[in-house]
């Protein structure tokens, strides 16, 4: 738990030194709006003193007129800031959002093995909107809530020392009421801000399986927990609002106890005036002053409101502080010092003495393990989920490193390759394609954006995809994925296939190509992969019954001794 | 997302309908609502008083005719901070309890109407985007009616206090104030109403490109398609970007001219006070005035921004709303108990999802004695999950009948039904609970040892056993810490918890390898006896044993040799 602060309060603290830069125009405009403010002040309490002890009359309309002008100038000053704040919070989320996708590309599938692809998505999407206001307010506020009340007492101190010192002291009255009501408070907060999260989940929870429960008839029940459990929370949250009500309070208060005792001490100025028969001149003048001061309190507190305000957006960075943390940082695993090249040609594959384990604690998923697979030959990996036969695969595309021992392609430590090198190595085709939101064409061409038209078409047809396509709404430009036209699982598997003859890489990996198909698809299936096998270097990890298709060795990573198929299905394709 | 046609809520542009109908939610929360709105409203009348009294105290002093006494000054001032800090506490203690009335009402409603039927078929992301709508309902009380309340208490306390000084400036002070607190809003408001489209439309699109980027990961890979991808999605970025700038723009200027209309409003009264342009009025009561318009103005700065806010709002509040009318045929709410005999018989059954699909059923007819083992086989999308929803009453026939025990299923209460009819999944949901308040689901009176007893009867106990929390052990969201096999088996030990004689095994093992496929089927085989097993699946992996075997097509279902 406490490591967990360390990292959000590092996280903060580098963050708050990112936006701090971005946040400087926000902070001049803020300051230049309080300055502008005394000047109306000071117009509002010449007016007024005129008006109330004399000379009217003269100066009167440039008064006005000043004072029109100087409200242009805030409003301007104001608009201008909030368009700022909002700059600066698209900047720092456009820099932490690539941060975090590329720290997603980096990290690769890996990181689906922890976190839900929801849930990352969630954390580049949603968890990145909500820091905006980290940055449009709290990092300013942070700055602005002693350099502008600073700046208007000490202009109020040229005119009135003595209620420019009460002002101070009211407005350093407020952290010391923070600290007193806030410490706590801030803990509870973020305490409260956790179980918030912790309902909102809970809910979420609850709601995506709705199906599970209404035919558990549990309906009644959950219906009523989930009823106490937001009054739990309500409870709570209110007993944490009742203290962090009371800092706030206390801005309110340090306020009101200003304004009061300017406002009693100027009327005692101007009274005991008025009483020695003073000079009206000097009364005016007196009288101007008060107003001056008087006027400038509630001024003098907007900045300290404002903080207290950002305070909740500064509490929505801490939840997403420990969130990004939990990505990969910086240095990418596989890539430093890539230098090796491997011609495109056909290209063995070899595993020497490799061991690797996801989890130090669940034993290694592979241990010693050493293959060679001749170039243009075919390795069927088989045995049960969690036997490591996708983790073969991801090493092979550079996603996870050995912890110890060498994978080799064409000779070159699969670690020594340039990741642009690898790719263009390896075609993978897995359980189920990702169809990307766009046009069928596009989808097709995402294995290689300049294919002529020519290779476009013969990939069609060699992997059958043409026998479909005229069927659909729009052919090629039909729009598929997310939002989409839905395409059948033996049909996506066929983009995947036209995808590979596109890309037309010495090495396939195909990982449980058929494991969604019905047997009838599936025999289809697996023969335009055999089509597709040709030539190549394969490593298919499946088990399916049909796998028997496929000729070459085969390999139970249950019993780890590499067996070369009995070929009673010889296939010569 | 947005753009899924029969997927997408009733977009609803928003208004005011759904909006007057959350509040109707409300109803019962009307006394402490409104009393939080008082409470604001008598803190900001403490203020406008403090704020008055202030003036005209300095005035009356700097004129040498004290008005005002310390002692009101002192009071207000009191008043103010109490009666603030009151407000904040009871208006917050009123939105709690009134969001969770929204949410409790939001999960009935979509557990008991054919929007259960949604939840079947697995249409999470609706289901989140529907959730967080329910969590932007806040804003709804706090930041929009409470100070709207305000507003309407300041408009006619300022009008009334300038009305007596100077009639020209009470109409030119209104003017202003009507402007800032209720023009510019609604301005806001409709113009912040067609944004809240574009947001809500170009995140989608952005959430679209991440989760493609996300789950196309080793794709992106193999193809070495990262700097394409990653463009792709900040192109998208900076679209949403754009639309953000825009309405940040829009609440900018709209905020600056509110704050224009309050300085406005100042400038004529200290111009009346001059003299210049309205009749020059008693410098104590300009003073006072001058200092209420301030406070006055004041109250209303949120306005605006909340205005902004309120197209979103009122969208959310529609797709809430539409929760309770979502498509799909009504299943009649039968009244009667199931009886005890469990034959199962389908006669003549027609079923469509709506009424511009393709029927899923034309005609169907099943026999399942009580205690027989049978299989129904088609390819995925043929409507075999249907059945399920069929017999769950999930759905209701749109033609023809299903009797349990010789009664027609559309006359049995849903809630006996169900009782009956246990049923098991690939979309069986694992809650984020721990294994032991999953397994309760099933039976909330079970043992400690019957608990136990469903996980061996599952295979799964030793494992449990093995784990450091055991019954205690947290399962993540949708099951997360568990292997896939091994969540199957808890949601198996669940589903064994219950004493339904009739168990419906919709794809149980899709989506484990071979062997835990076919270790799983072996485990069904054995606790499964004695009950009526119907199983659905798009195969048969040879070691299931059944009595009869069904394929479905076109809408019907043909008898096949078991």
């Amino acid at each position: 738990m406490s490591g967990d602060k360390t990292v959000m309060k590092a996280w903060t603290r580098a963050q708050s030194r990112l936006g701090r830069r971005q946040a400087m125009p926000i902070v001049g405009l803020g300051l230049l709006s309080s300055l502008v403010a005394v000047g109306q002040a000071w117009c509002v309490a010449a007016i007024l003193a005129r008006v109330l002890v004399g000379p009217a009359g003269s100066g009167a309309a440039g008064l006005l007129g000043a004072l029109a002008a100087l409200a242009l100038a805030r409003g301007l000053c104001l608009t201008l800031g909030d368009i700022v704040a909002a700059r600066a919070g698209r900047a720092a989320r456009r820099r932490l959002r690539d941060g975090v996708l590329s720290a997603i590309l980096r990290g690769g599938p890996a990181l689906l093995r922890q976190q839900h692809s929801a849930e990352l998505t969630a954390l580049a999407v949603d968890r990145v909107e909500a820091l905006d206001g980290f940055f449009a307010r709290w990092i300013p506020a942070s700055i602005l809530w002693i350099a502008a009340p600073g700046l208007i007492a000490v202009l109020a101190a040229f005119i009135q020392p003595g209620s420019a010192a009460i002002m101070a002291a009211c407005g350093l009255a407020v952290p010391v009421g923070q600290a007193l009501f806030g410490i706590g408070a801030a803990v509870a907060s973020r305490n409260q801000f956790l179980a918030m999260t912790r309902l909102q989940a809970r809910f979420l929870d609850r709601v995506r399986g709705i199906a599970t429960i209404v035919l558990a008839g549990r309906t009644e029940d959950e219906a009523h927990r989930l009823a106490d459990a937001a009054d739990e929370l309500r409870r709570r949250t209110m007993k944490v609002l009742r203290v962090a009500f009371l800092s706030s309070a206390s801005i309110d208060c340090a306020m009101v106890v200003a304004l009061v005792l300017i406002a009693l001490r100027n009327g005692g100025i101007v009274l005991e005036l008025h009483h020695g028969a003073a000079s009206p001149a000097l009364v005016a003048d007196a009288t101007m002053r008060g107003l001056f001061v008087l006027l400038l309190v509630p001024e003098f507190f907007v900045p300290l409101r404002g903080l207290a305000l950002a305070y909740q957006d500064r509490a929505h960075a801490a939840g997403a502080a420990s969130a990004m943390a939990a990505l990969p940082d910086g240095d990418a695993p596989a890539s430093a010092g890539a230098t090796a090249q491997v011609d495109a040609e056909g290209v063995s594959v070899a595993f020497e003495h490799v061991t690797f384990a996801w989890d130090a604690a669940r034993g290694p998923v592979l241990d010693d393990l050493s293959f060679a697979v001749p170039a243009g030959q075919t390795l069927i990996l088989v045995g049960a989920s969690g036997s490591g036969k996708s983790t073969i695969i991801e090493m092979l595309l550079g996603f996870v490193v050995p912890g110890s021992g060498r994978v080799t392609i064409g000779r070159a430590d699969v670690t020594s390759l340039t990741p642009s090198n690898l790719s263009g190595l390896v075609s993978w085709i897995g359980q189920k394609p990702v169809l990307f939101a766009g046009t069928l064409r596009e989808n097709i061409l995402f294995a290689r954006p300049d294919a002529s038209a020519e290779d476009l078409g013969h990939a069609l047809r060699a992997a059958a995809v043409d026998t479909f396509v005229s069927d659909l709404p729009e052919g090629l430009e039909t729009r598929i994925g997310e939002g989409g036209f839905g395409l059948s699982g033996g049909q996506a598997q066929r983009i995947a296939i036209a995808r590979a003859y596109l890309k037309n890489a010495p090495l396939l990996l195909l990982d449980e190509p058929t494991a969604h198909l019905d047997p009838a698809t599936e025999a289809d299936i697996f023969a335009s992969l055999r089509g597709l096998a040709q030539g190549r270097t394969v490593i298919l990890a499946s088990h399916s019954a049909s796998v028997h298709e496929f000729t070459g060795q085969r390999l139970d990573l249950g019993c780890r001794h590499p067996v070369p198929v009995q070929g009673e299905h010889e296939h010569v394709g | 997302m947005s753009d899924k046609p029969g997927n997408t809520p009733p977009t609803g542009a928003g208004g005011l309908t759904p909006v007057l109908r959350v509040l109707s939610l409300w109803r019962g929360r009307a006394p402490l609502l409104v009393a939080g709105g008082v409470l604001s409203l008598l803190a900001l009348l403490a203020g406008l008083v403090l704020m008055r009294g202030a003036g005209a105290r300095l005035a009356g002093t700097a004129s040498g005719t004290l008005v005002v006494g310390v002692l009101l000054l002192r009071v207000s001032g009191v008043g103010r901070v109490v009666l603030r800090y009151v407000e904040r506490l009871v208006t917050h203690d009123a939105m709690f309890r009134a969001l969770a009335d929204v949410r409790v009402w939001f999960f009935r409603h979509l557990a008991g109407g054919a929007a259960a039927g949604l939840g079947f078929r697995r249409a999470g992301d609706l289901l989140s985007r529907l959730v967080s709508d329910v969590e932007a309902l806040d804003g709804l009380y706090l930041r929009i009616l409470v100070p709207l309340a305000g507003a309407c208490l300041i408009l006619p306390f300022l009008v009334l206090a300038v009305l007596p000084v100077d009639p020209a400036l009470a109409v030119v002070v209104g003017g202003l104030f009507l402007t800032g607190a209720f023009v510019l809003p609604l301005g806001a408001a409709l113009l912040g109403r067609r944004q809240a489209g574009a947001l809500t439309h170009r995140l989608a699109g952005l959430r679209i490109g991440v989760l493609d980027l996300v789950s196309g990961l080793r794709e992106i890979r193999a193809f070495g398609a990262e700097g394409r991808i990653l463009s792709h999605v900040r192109e998208r970025d900076a679209r949403l970007f754009e639309a953000q700038a825009r309405q940040a723009r829009l609440l900018a200027v709209v905020g600056g001219a509110s704050y224009l209309c309050g300085q406005a409003a100042v400038l004529a009264v200290l111009a009346a006070a001059l003299g210049v342009g309205f009749g020059p009025i008693p410098a104590v009561r300009a003073a006072g005035l001058l200092f209420l318009v301030v406070a006055g103005f004041e109250g209303i700065g949120g306005l605006t921004r909340a205005g902004a806010l309120a197209g979103g709002i009122s969208r959310a509040a529609a797709r809430v709303i539409s929760v309770g009318a979502q498509d799909g045929p009504a299943v009649p709410a039968g009244t009667l108990p199931a009886p005890a005999g469990t034959d199962l018989r389908f006669e003549q059954v027609s079923f469509r999802w709506r009424a511009d699909r393709a029927p899923v059923f034309d005609g169907l007819t099943l026999d399942i004695p009580a205690g027989s083992r049978v299989a129904v086989l088609g390819p995925s999308g043929i409507g075999k999950s249907t059945l399920a929803a069929l017999l769950l009453k999930v759905a209701a026939p749109t033609s023809g009948r299903i009797l349990l025990g010789g009664q027609d299923l559309a006359e049995l209460d849903s809630g006996s039904v169900r009782r009956r009819v246990a049923w098991l999944s690939q979309a069986t949901h694992l809650f984020a609970d721990t294994i032991r308040a999953n397994l309760l689901l099933g039976r909330p009176d079970a043992t400690e040892a019957e608990l136990w007893m469903a996980l061996d009867r599952a295979q799964i106990g030793d494992l449990v056993r093995s784990m450091p929390d055991r019954l205690d052990t947290w399962l993540g969201e949708g099951g997360a810490t568990v292997s896939g096999g091994q969540g199957r088996r808890i949601a198996l030990a669940r589903t064994l918890l219950s004493d339904a004689p009739i168990l419906i095994l919709d794809e149980p093992a899709t989506g484990l390898d071979a062997e835990t496929e076919r270790d799983f089927l072996l485990t069904l085989n054995a606790v499964t006896t004695g009950r009526t097993v119907i199983l659905i699946a798009h195969r048969l992996t040879g070691v299931e044993t059944l009595d009869r075997i069904w394929r479905l097509s076109d809408g019907r279902a043909t008898a096949v040799a078991a």
